[in-house]
């Protein structure tokens, strides 16, 4: 095994985000020779973290990295990452596991936009809260998360698993507006309440345990069902989108 | 003065009867020369093929339905992105790349002039200012008067030189190079959510009919003496069954011009389908070719499809929308008041479809059995059928039947029984492969007298050398040593500069547009028409004088005068 | 002397048949335009040099010491900010995006406050659109939804819509019907054949309903959406489909509401659906008078609309990152360049905060909101008044803005390339 501990440094009074795509543990394999960006300018990983490597590995499913220090505003740990593990201590910055593939990513602290977008597999535990586009997809591309699974303890913000394609989404707390919007595939798990779930989707499953605000007038009622112990609400639609996917309600509010 | 010699080239040059002789090539100011000084920049080229640059007769690359292609795919624009490196700016993108993207990729594989395919008069100017942002290559416009309502009441009231006047108007006041039909007729009527079947189906309101629409064009244009003759994106592209719709308009053009053709009928390959729905959806490309064949005064292009994700756009707007319902993918539309329309959709071309299959076949029996080169010209109408960085892949297929039947062997299954390909044997040669992506593209569009697609002195000295020894190369086996070949010139030659080394742009360049201004006498300038100044006023909403491109907007103006009959 | 067929550089209209009275270097009279756009022929007292901030005071500097500050200040930055765009033509707008590319900063535009949403809409559905003068001479049924002309857009109904000479229409006046979207009684809405209030957040649902019910799926409807009552509902969808042609333009009341873009998506999608069967049409309101341009000329030459991010060397977007507020709200540019906007007059405190906080250059003819924050401000010549270019209108039809009248201020374009002039041979060394 190997455990990679970086420690981003100070930065004074710097604002300046830092794009760290290098950091996944296939990299580390070879080395510490990579390098990060701070706006338009390259620095060695050294620059920016204080670096300590113990014990070795010959495959990335045996590398752990460990991030501390005050990273929330790191961008783009573990993207393309396809094995092993990451730890983040505290916060997590932007497009944190974007298009990953295998491993695990477990932040203990908050996720900022986009954690796992474009998820294709493995896993990414947040102990905190998510912000917006969580497990979600890019701009004007038609699929989102197609495999995978993202597990959130706390709150998520708007447009959660946006495009779901395939994969399993869960919050264990609230949503904001609009969680699976567009989903055309894939499992979308909310234990508390939202705004407008499901709206425009095409196919998949939504599970709402709490109460829907603001429920959209296109689904249509099906009756209540038993799942997982709970009673819940059953809609199909969305109707207006010649929709033929599955939403799930605890309880739900038309802004009628 | 600035002097190049290109040493000991393999030249194929089809317009100058040059078939593969070893000889040098001098270029003094940007021209071809007999003879330069010893002070010559030398450039040896020993062993390789050199031709004139390429030119693409029909490419989808600058103005505002293409923009909006880009506009509307921010998932296109990241498959393809390059930083600003050297003298080359940042591009994005793959099916609809930017700019400089179209730019850089164009020069790299050894073209020099491209034509863009559709170009709304009334937006014409977002044309020219992409065209100054496409900087290695030379430029010009086809310009849309499909729907143009003063030209369709003209031909209502049988004035045929009222039409050509009109399209002499427009065509000085937008900088446009030739005469664009885009299912005429059908973009008007798409302004109501209608289309029209084929060429004997009236135009709404204006009565007029299709076929009228093309004769009369064809007649103006001939009376005008434009370059090229008139463009046809004929009516019904993309239906089963289209091909007698299409057989239809290529009979409607007689011969009427001793240098070139008199119809140049583009992406075939769309219309060129039996079938009465898509189960029975067929290859017609049989009958296409044989009214090719017979018919001198007929140009056609091909249309290729190549397996892959691309994004499609036509000014065919109501064609969009039917493709749209079959995708279920996003659309846009964009009609243009009182002149045409526009239509873009993303779409993927499928090995494992059957309908896919079929039309990656028709395009290539078009080129296989039209018999000569010149008359059926090598594009994919780019994007619509692939992006035009996979041509080399299209020049592959078309030399080695082998790699055909490799192809073939990974398409739908069903595909054999529909197409005539697999009983076609002909592997075309270095010279037809020059013909169909240079020489007859300059014929074809009538630019040959201005120095373009051959190598005689006089000539615009644009050269592409490819680092391919015909003399060592087996086309019909070694088809993927043809493809990198022709991807990456070992250098491009543009206006007399070396513009782009081995897959490497290497100076900033900069464009001419060419365009055509035909002369035409008092009693027929449409800008002191009492009436057709009262209508523009009246239904468009740009003022006139507010309507034409100014000259600034070209970067190198190259105006072409035309001595009419009006 | 007088000016015929100006073009008018205030709003997305971007009228062209104004006619301005000039008397030596002063417009005098302004005929056809409407009142903002007047004011903006008019002008107002300019500033008459560049000028740089020395401790509590400004002292007027030549312009090549500024434009030298501007060009050191992008240079030694890690993630540049360049920004505004939409009040300039668009060979300016052309040098800006070199020199984004150049330096590795951020450029982005007005769109990033105000059609962004709509970008992001048609870059997932795309866009069924047309000129004006499509709708001007077909439409026989007009919606306009979160959006007020009569306020915003004052000759959009005159000139290109309702009140218009319509070509297919015998009485243009009479033969259109209007429905409006709002949710409120806008002046608009006063005007409108059917009024739609919709309870504020509601147009989603609205929307949604409004397409099942044109699908036939009318019966899945609870009898009352956000407040709007299904009947209602249904008479608004006959509407559309017994229309030979409907044009919907929407506005800032549809795209900056909670669902953002999602809102407008569901307008295309409405519309897409309602070309099964009839003519339809949707179209932004856009604002600035140029801001189009701006999104057309970052297309061509990076790919993306606006919000695009450089400091990597190649093009990134990502609209809620790359925008300007977003990069400014969380502090993550170190200097701003300013063309052809005034963002401390539009933009959230937390941003305009930032902007205290970095060295800020702006380019503009008047002292505006955004002078406060500046280290250095360039006083340029107005488009359309004192300089001339390119401009697109709300609909994508390319203009050539006229120049009126001479004076001796540089255009956007003329301090711009010198700038970027001296950028380049800054990196050359």
């Amino acid at each position: 095994m190997m455990r990679v501990n970086l420690t981003l440094k100070p930065m004074g009074s710097w604002s300046i985000p830092i794009e760290a795509e290098s950091i996944i543990p296939a990299n580390f394999l070879s080395g510490t020779d990579l390098t990060v960006w701070r706006g338009n300018r390259e620095l060695g990983l050294e620059e920016a973290f204080s670096v300590s490597v113990v014990g070795g590995a010959d495959r990335a499913e045996d590398v752990e990295i460990v991030l501390a220090g005050k990273t929330a505003r790191l961008k783009r740990v573990g993207e393309y990452m396809d094995a092993g593990k990451i730890t983040v201590l505290g916060d997590i910055g932007m497009h944190c596991g974007n298009f990953m593939t295998g491993g695990t990513i477990e932040i203990q602290g908050n996720a900022d936009g986009w954690l796992g977008r474009e998820m294709g597999g493995g896993s990414i535990i947040c102990r905190g809260n998510a912000a917006d586009y969580c497990a979600s997809g890019y701009r004007g591309g038609r699929k989102g998360m197609t495999g995978g699974r993202v597990e959130v303890y706390g709150r998520v913000g708007d447009f959660l698993a946006e495009n779901l394609a395939g994969g399993t989404v869960i919050v264990h707390g609230d949503a904001g507006d609009m969680p699976g919007a567009e989903m055309r595939g894939g499992t979308l798990i909310i234990h508390g309440d939202c705004t407008r779930p499901a709206a425009n989707m095409k196919d998949g499953a939504c599970y709402v345990y709490g109460t829907a605000r603001w429920m959209l007038p296109t689904f249509r009622n099906l009756g209540t069902v038993r799942h997982e112990g709970r009673t819940l609400i059953q809609f199909t639609g969305d109707v207006a989108n010649r929709g033929k996917g599955n939403l799930f309600v605890g309880n739900y509010e038309y802004l009628d | 003065m600035t002097e190049l010699l290109v040493k000991n080239a393999h030249v194929i040059d089809p317009l100058s009867g040059i078939n593969g002789e070893t000889m040098d090539i001098a270029i003094r100011d940007g021209k071809i020369v007999e003879e330069v000084s010893a002070a010559a920049e030398v450039i040896d080229a020993r062993g390789m093929l050199t031709m004139p640059g390429g030119i693409d007769s029909h490419t989808h690359i600058c103005g505002t339905k293409v923009n909006f292609g880009r506009y509307m795919s921010p998932e296109d624009m990241r498959a393809g992105r390059t930083p600003r490196r050297g003298p080359m700016h940042a591009t994005s993108g793959y099916s609809v790349p930017t700019t400089y993207g179209n730019s850089y990729r164009y020069s790299v594989m050894g073209y020099t002039t491209l034509l863009e395919g559709a170009m709304a008069p009334l937006e014409a100017r977002h044309t020219h200012e992409e065209f100054t942002y496409t900087p290695l290559q030379d430029t010009m416009a086809n310009t849309l008067f499909d729907g143009n309502w003063s030209i369709m009441e003209a031909i209502r009231d049988g004035d045929v030189k009222r039409v050509a006047a009109i399209i002499a108007w427009t065509l000085s006041a937008v900088k446009g190079f030739g005469v664009k039909l885009t299912n005429p007729g059908g973009t008007e009527a798409w302004q109501w959510g209608k289309n029209v079947s084929c060429i004997r189906d009236p135009v709404p309101y204006f009565g007029v009919t299709p076929a009228e629409i093309i004769r009369s064009v064809i007649e103006a244009n001939e009376l005008l003496h434009l370059p090229h003759s008139v463009h046809l994106h004929c009516n019904n592209l993309g239906t089963p069954g289209n091909y007698t719709c299409t057989l239809g308009s290529l009979g409607l053009a007689p011969d009427l011009n001793p240098r070139r053709q008199t119809l140049y009928a583009t992406h075939v390959q769309f219309h060129a389908y039996g079938g009465s729905g898509w189960k029975d959806f067929s290859s017609k490309s049989e009958p296409i070719a044989n009214l090719v064949n017979m018919r001198p005064q007929v140009v056609i292009d091909m249309g290729q499809i190549l397996f892959g994700r691309t994004t499609t756009m036509t000014a065919d707007g109501p064609m969009e929308f039917n493709l749209y319902r079959l995708h279920h993918e996003k659309w846009s539309n964009h009609d243009v008041e009182l002149e045409t329309g526009s239509g873009i959709i993303p779409v993927i071309y499928r090995r494992k479809n059957l309908v896919n299959s079929v039309m990656w076949a028709i395009g290539l029996e078009l080129a296989l059995l039209t018999k000569s080169p010149w008359q059926c010209l090598l594009t994919t109408d780019n994007p619509n059928g692939a992006p035009f960085v996979r041509y080399p892949e299209i020049i592959g297929l078309l030399m080695s039947r082998r790699y055909r039947d490799a192809e073939f062997a990974t398409i739908h299954p069903d595909t054999g029984s529909r197409v005539p390909l697999p009983a076609i044997d002909r592997e075309m040669d270095w010279y037809e492969i020059a013909v169909m992506t240079r020489a007859g593209q300059a014929r074809a569009l009538g630019i040959q007298d201005l120095g373009k697609g051959h190598l005689a002195p006089g000539a615009d000295a644009d050269v592409a050398i490819y680092p391919i020894r015909i003399d060592e190369v087996d086309p019909s086996a070694d088809y993927q040593k043809v493809i990198d070949g022709f991807s990456r010139t070992e250098y491009t030659i543009k206006r007399g500069r070396v513009v782009a080394r081995r897959g490497e742009c290497v100076v900033h360049g900069s464009n001419s547009t060419l365009w055509v201004r035909p002369k035409v006498s008092e009693n027929y300038d449409m800008g002191k028409d009492p009436e057709f100044v009262e209508k523009f006023d009246r239904y468009y909403t740009v003022r006139m004088s507010n309507y034409p491109v100014q000259e600034q907007y070209l970067n190198r103006s190259r105006c072409i005068e035309t001595e009419t009959e009006l | 002397m007088n000016v015929k067929d100006a073009v008018c550089p205030f709003c997305g209209c971007l009228c062209d048949d104004i006619e301005v009275e000039i008397e030596g270097d002063r417009v005098v009279g302004v005929t056809n335009a409407c009142e903002l756009g007047a004011t903006k022929f008019l002008g107002g007292e300019r500033l008459k040099s560049p000028i740089r901030r020395e401790g509590k005071a400004w002292k007027e500097i030549s312009y090549d010491e500024a434009i030298r500050y501007a060009a050191d200040m992008l240079l030694d930055a890690e993630r540049p900010l360049l920004y505004g765009w939409s009040g300039t033509h668009g060979e300016a707008q052309c040098v800006g995006v070199h020199m984004a590319e150049l330096v590795r900063g951020v450029i982005d535009n007005t769109s990033s406050v105000c059609h962004g949403p709509s970008v992001l809409a048609i870059q997932e559905v795309g866009h069924p659109g047309c000129t004006l003068g499509v709708v001007k001479n077909r439409a026989d049924l007009l919606i306009y939804w979160g959006s007020n002309p009569i306020d915003a857009h004052p000759r959009h109904l005159s000139r290109y819509t309702c009140y218009a000479e319509g070509f297919f229409l015998e009485n243009a006046f009479r033969d259109r019907k209007v429905v409006v979207v709002d949710v409120r009684k806008t002046q608009t809405a006063n005007i409108a054949d059917e009024f739609v209030r919709v309870r504020p957040g509601g147009d989603y649902a609205i929307l949604s309903a409004l397409r099942a019910i044109v699908r036939g799926k009318t019966d899945t409807i609870p009898r009352m959406v956000a407040g709007v009552t299904r009947d209602q509902l249904v008479r608004v969808a006959d509407l559309c489909l017994n229309a030979k042609f409907g044009a919907v333009y929407f506005g800032l009341g549809l795209t900056m509401i909670p669902g953002k873009y999602k809102n407008i998506r569901n307008a295309i999608e409405l519309v897409t659906e309602l070309n099964r069967h009839t003519k339809f049409t949707i179209s932004a309101m856009r604002g600035h008078y140029n801001v189009y341009g701006s999104n057309e000329v970052n297309t061509w030459m990076t790919g993306y609309p606006f919000a695009i991010d450089f400091s990597r060397g190649i093009a990134f977007y990502n609209p809620g990152e790359t925008t300007a507020v977003d990069v400014l709200a969380r502090k993550e540019c170190d200097a701003a360049l300013i063309v052809g906007s005034d963002p401390a007059a539009h933009f959230p405190r937390r941003c305009i905060e930032h902007l205290a906080e970095i060295p800020v250059v702006q380019l503009d003819p008047y002292p505006n909101a955004t002078t406060a924050f500046c280290k250095v401000q360039i006083p340029v010549a107005v488009t359309g008044v004192d300089a001339e270019g390119t401009a697109y209108r709300m609909d994508g039809v390319p203009i050539r803005t006229r120049k009126v009248l001479s004076s001796d201020y540089l255009s956007d374009e003329e301090v711009l390339s010198r700038m970027y002039a001296l950028m380049q041979e800054a990196l050359k060394r």
